[in-house]
């Protein structure tokens, strides 16, 4: 991990080159770790996923980080393109690292150690190394202060996941998932874990599952799961955790993104599932 | 009084004159426009003032003409025809000015093609995915929509003879199989894989580039040429099968040329830029209404309004929600359906078309 | 001329025609008849080249199965029974298809006419939809017409292949269609005809072939044809056949 943040760093922090002045960020992870290096002063455009925090909403919106259009990107005139690793398409890609603008992608992880990279990554680039192991200092206390409180908990909890409803057919994140990641984190037992990644599930399965809670995202709109949704599904209505009415809803974008809110996220997250062990430490 | 009716429904033959000439200024016009317009504000007088005053030209005004606009320019253009020439020759061959490849499975088989080149692609030997490269999502597509259509043929016709019923029955039969395939490949599919599925998925002109387009001009300007030599067997066939064989059409050999060119076309477009729909059925239809059914002058007329539009629209797209841009499928929709239902309104009022 | 031997033809497992020989010469009207069901359209379509048979069914010394389509177009037209257009051809565009098939391909001036012979002059412009049924049949004709203007071509006769013409058209309509056929036939080319009114074909065929479950009957001038036993046995009801004012066969029911 050091090897490789050595390595971003000599590459994204060339010798000669100048602090950068106009900066896109694709991304709302990246977004918020640009704003906590204190240079939300130099962005100049956001994709549709960075909405925290709420200020960068401002922002002229570049489209969805998945589906960019490469001159809707360069027409903000940016000198530095901080980017997630599934930013795309990848022609659009080649093109704006074409183009001379330095194009930086920061590590896709689902870790607290990949956390840190990425600080180190977007520090490196914009030239604000200090701050960025201010930052990972911060983060680091943060991460050691939630992993102690984790190993308190005396009875794990099964958390299940559920990202969407369509149709009757439930996705849900498995092993290897920010969602499963972030469980894990506060103390809980992914109850699909022999899933990998992001995948449908068959209802006999949930019911297998028997997951304490289920943890859904807060989003607005037509994709909203409401615990409607969930008391009246056939098996997951038929779960424990819809039983006893254990239904968290968090902030997609905080919960599952995997940058500077990711310690509080997975507090948050730890004290709604074990509500005794929760209150000023 | 029946006469008057009569009379307004002849088309006027000066009508047809100025068409091409009026096609040809349209596709330069929406070229222009496309060229010097966008989100970056990079002027086109500019960078040619420039370049013939021998200035050096700046990275980034090179890269947003030479690397963004004109390759997505030239995939528009060729995209727009592609689309529209397979819509005109698949109604030709079917005798029904609604048929579009869509409808034949086309679509789905290139579709399909696409998803498992990207979902089973690593299982290549290293050699053949290293020629293929950036190549093998189109390719496949192509041979996708190619496998479709040939399947097709094999499926709806017998001794030789092609029943327009059957086929479309067996399109739809190839669709569901399709997409049920597709299905079974993106459960299949890994996270990474999943993402580049996405990717292709929202398919639009964002993703242009020379290499892209070089395979498209592969299979689509090949089948553009031929396109128009199908012109008389076309019109033939308007009369039915029987009819162009005794008008001394080969239509077996004229089917196959058709399903071939349709594939190309189709494959290909659906491989660069996803699905993009109602450029295959409005422009031929609006072109027959203007200067009548004959192929001879649709193929051609259809290829330059197709491009036109497209381009159009892509200019459309960008700019509507600049600096972001919003799917081109969705603008040819929003300016297509409308003309669609107002072609099923008139076909209702007409009786048959 | 047109010879057929020994032509057996089946669609699927149905047998349709079974050991069928049949002459037809240029410059003779040759009107094919038979009960419903006996076989004379699907022996025109294989004349046409439509349908694959066994035996041999020679045009002018081609065999039909054997000839491309182009080279079959120079030398006979066909007109369906009840074509349809799939698009709003103009009747121009669709004579025009016709012209181009056969060899006069660049006389413009055989549409005008083409269209004047079947009454259809000044209409160049109009969409074929916008006709009645009977204009339709006319513009039709007239594209086969233009398809084989001239009865004769430097290789010798030409033949126009037709299938219940008279159909669709009333009594006038259907004098001016025997008058382009007589006319046709006198310049040497030739003509066969599937017809269904017995009397009609008497009046004006020189040569009338009598089709039953897929053989000829009987053939010949329509005299040799038009005989009580013979059309009573093949339509299978009493039948009795008298003189008409042009002094050829004329047929009525028996019990008249």
């Amino acid at each position: 991990m050091r090897a490789l943040t050595l390595i971003a760093l000599l590459l994204g922090a060339g010798p000669a080159q100048a602090e950068p002045e106009r900066i896109v960020a694709l991304g709302g992870a990246v977004t918020e770790i640009v704003v906590a290096l204190g240079a939300q002063d130099r962005l100049v455009g956001r994709d549709t996923t960075s909405t925290y925090p709420p200020s960068v909403t401002d922002l002229p919106d570049v489209g969805y980080v998945r589906a960019l259009s490469p001159e809707g990107v360069l027409a903000l005139g940016p000198d530095l393109i901080l980017a997630e690793a599934t930013a795309g398409p990848p022609e659009a890609i080649e093109v704006l690292r074409a183009a001379g603008v330095n194009y930086v992608a920061l590590p896709e992880t689902n870790s607290p150690d990949g956390v840190l990279e990425k600080f180190s990554v977007v520090g490196a680039a914009l030239g604000r190394t200090a701050e960025a192991e201010a930052l990972s200092a911060d983060f680091r206390q943060d991460m050691d202060a939630l992993h102690i409180k984790a190993q308190s908990v005396s009875k794990q909890r099964r958390v299940l996941f559920v990202l969407s409803i369509q149709g009757g057919r439930v996705m849900v994140g498995g092993e290897g998932s920010s969602a499963g990641a972030i469980i894990a984190l506060a103390g809980g037992i992914n109850a699909v874990s022999d899933l990998k990644g992001y995948k449908q599930i068959t209802d006999e399965a949930l019911l297998e599952a028997a997951p304490d809670v289920i943890l859904m995202m807060d989003r607005e709109g037509d994709l909203a799961l409401t615990e409607a949704d969930i008391r009246t599904h056939p098996a997951l209505g038929a779960t424990p955790a819809a039983q006893a009415g254990a239904i968290l809803r968090m902030d997609g974008m905080k919960l599952l993104g995997f940058g500077p809110r990711t310690p509080e996220a997975a507090a948050d997250l730890l004290d709604a599932l074990y509500p005794a062990t929760g209150g000023q430490g | 009084m029946a006469m008057a009716s009569l009379d307004l429904m002849a088309r006027p033959e000066r009508m047809r004159g100025g068409l091409r000439p009026a096609l040809i200024a349209l596709l330069m016009l929406a070229s222009i426009l496309s060229v010097t317009t966008g989100a970056a504000g990079v002027s086109l007088a500019h960078v040619t003032a420039d370049w013939i005053t021998g200035k050096e030209i700046g990275l980034r005004e090179r890269v947003v003409l030479f690397d963004i606009r004109l390759p997505r320019l030239a995939m528009a253009v060729m995209v727009g025809a592609a689309l529209a020439v397979a819509g005109a020759v698949m109604q030709g061959l079917f005798r029904n000015p609604l048929a579009d490849p869509g409808i034949v499975g086309v679509g789905a088989g290139a579709g399909l093609g696409a998803v498992a080149s990207i979902v089973l692609g690593g299982m290549l030997p290293g050699a053949l995915a290293a020629t293929l490269g950036p190549h093998l999502v189109p390719v496949a597509a192509f041979l996708g929509a190619w496998a479709a259509t040939l399947l097709l043929y094999r499926v709806a016709s017998r001794a030789g003879r092609t029943s327009v019923a059957t086929l479309l029955l067996a399109g739809i039969a190839m669709a569901a199989m399709a997409g049920a395939l597709t299905g079974v490949l993106t459960y299949l599919a890994d996270d990474q894989q999943l993402r580049d599925l996405t990717f292709w998925g929202m398919g639009s002109l964002a993703g242009a580039s020379w290499s892209k387009l070089a395979v498209a001009t592969g299979l689509i300007v090949p089948a553009l040429i031929l396109a128009p030599q199908l012109a008389r067997g076309l019109n033939a066939l308007a009369l039915g099968e029987a009819a162009a064989a005794h008008m001394g059409t080969d239509v077996e050999r004229l089917k196959r040329h058709c399903v071939l060119a349709v594939a190309a076309l189709a494959g290909a477009s659906v491989a660069l830029a996803g699905g993009i729909g109602f450029v295959g059925i409005v422009v031929p239809h609006l072109l027959r209404l203007i200067a009548g059914p004959d192929h001879r002058r649709l193929l051609v007329d259809s290829a330059l309004l197709g491009a036109a539009l497209l381009v159009l629209a892509d200019l459309i797209a960008r700019l509507i929600v600049s600096p972001a841009e919003m799917p081109i499928g969705i603008v040819t929709a929003i300016l297509g359906a409308p003309v669609f239902l107002w072609i099923l309104l008139q076909r209702r009022s007409f009786g048959s078309l | 001329m047109l010879r057929i031997s020994d032509l057996h033809l089946s669609l699927g497992r149905t047998k349709l025609l079974h050991g069928l020989d049949l002459d037809a010469h240029p410059g003779e009207i040759t009107a094919i008849l038979g009960p419903n069901g006996s076989g004379k359209s699907t022996l025109l379509r294989a004349c046409a080249g439509e349908l694959p048979y066994t035996g041999s069914i020679r045009l002018q010394g081609h065999e039909i199965a054997q000839t491309a389509p182009w080279r079959l177009a120079a030398l006979r037209g066909v007109l369906e029974q009840s074509p349809s257009v799939a698009f709003p051809f103009t009747l121009r565009e669709l004579v025009q298809l016709g012209l181009h098939a056969g060899i006069e391909a660049e006389q413009d001036e055989i549409v005008i006419a083409a269209l004047a012979e079947v009454g259809l002059a000044g209409m160049a412009d109009r969409p074929i939809h916008a006709l009645s049924g009977g204009q339709q049949a006319r513009a039709h004709l007239a594209r086969v017409r233009a398809q084989i203007w001239r009865a004769q071509s430097h290789s010798g006769p030409r033949w126009l292949l037709l299938d219940e013409p008279m159909a669709s058209l009333d009594i006038g309509h259907q004098m001016a269609l025997v008058a382009i056929l007589r006319r046709f036939a006198a310049e040497g080319g030739g003509v066969v005809t599937v017809m269904h009114d017995l009397n009609l074909s008497a009046q004006i065929a020189d040569r009338m072939v009598l089709m039953a479950k897929g053989k000829v009957v009987a053939s010949g001038p329509p005299r040799a044809v038009m005989r009580d036993e013979i059309l009573s046995a093949v339509y299978g009801c009493p039948l009795r056949v008298g003189v008409s004012p042009a002094t050829l066969p004329w047929l009525v029911p028996a019990f008249v």
